[in-house]
């Protein structure tokens, strides 16, 4: 019973400041409503056995990448009030045509599937989401995806430096 | 009944992916659009971390792990683009960046 007030009020909160992520139109309020998305999201990740997920997601989602958005709309300051939506105004209700059949189109897939278990109690769990399972899967099984992933951050971080560095030569080295 | 059936959790990842995707095809700032691509990962991580679950196994876990690692590279990228744009003093619609040019 607990576990399906906490999935309501998480799932409920997830949804609604998604929908604040979409609609606001000041940026800086759409990143603080994805704040709340992420921390919901990882309400919902502790739910499902998850803990060393959910402690990852609040301190890279909110608290690194979303501090990134926040810094570079700070920086950016509040200017960009021209083209925040498609000047198009009969363009505006596709975007929702298109995600509801979209969303329409996995439900009914949802609603026709015969997966063992998809509608019952789940079964209960051993030990899959603490720190020591992640690190055996890591390491027994995922060692080349991780070490790639280390390889993926590092052409980032040097992809960002030449970016910004370009940026500097155009406005004269300043 | 205590617990809450896999079907919940896809509802509510499918929902969360929809909600990104219009927002990906509604907005044309850049910044705005990046963050509906972060809902759409987050939507992706809970059915990966659901199905986890289903089936008792830790994969769906280190997948959803290595799916936020390429996330925090793709927002270094995509909000690296975007100040550089911006100190071209270029307005900031997708729709106007249209051209390559080194």
């Amino acid at each position: 019973m607990a576990e399906q007030i906490v999935f309501s009020i998480a799932a409920a909160a997830a949804l609604v400041s998604g929908l604040f992520v979409v609609l606001v139109d000041n940026a800086f309020k759409a990143t603080v409503a994805l704040i709340t998305t992420l921390v919901s999201v990882a309400v919902i990740f502790l739910l499902l056995a998850a803990p060393f997920v959910a402690v990852i997601q609040v301190i890279v989602y909110a608290g690194a990448i979303v501090v990134l958005f926040l810094f570079v709309i700070a920086y950016l300051g509040d200017r960009p009030a021209v083209g925040m939506d498609d000047p198009r105004p009969n363009y505006q209700p596709l975007a929702w045509v298109f995600a509801t059949a979209l969303v329409g189109l996995g439900g009914l897939m949802l609603a026709e599937s015969n997966l063992p278990g998809l509608r019952e109690e789940p079964r209960p769990v051993g030990d899959i989401g603490g720190p020591e399972a992640i690190g055996r899967a890591f390491i027994d099984d995922y060692i080349v995806p991780f070490e790639a992933t280390s390889g993926v951050l590092l052409i980032a971080a040097i992809a960002a430096v030449l970016l910004a560095k370009r940026a500097v030569n155009f406005e004269g080295g300043r | 009944m205590s617990g809450v059936p896999l079907l919940y959790y896809l509802l509510l990842s499918m929902g969360l992916f929809g909600l990104g995707l219009a927002g990906v095809i509604r907005r044309r700032n850049p910044l705005l659009m990046l963050l509906a691509v972060e809902l759409m990962l987050n939507s992706a991580n809970i059915a990966l971390v659901g199905f986890a679950r289903h089936w008792n196994n830790t994969d769906g876990q280190v997948f959803a792990l290595v799916v936020m690692a390429v996330a925090a590279a793709e927002v270094v990228i995509g909000l690296g683009l975007v100040v550089a744009v911006f100190r071209q003093r270029l307005a900031l619609n997708v729709d106007e960046m249209s051209s390559l040019k080194g």
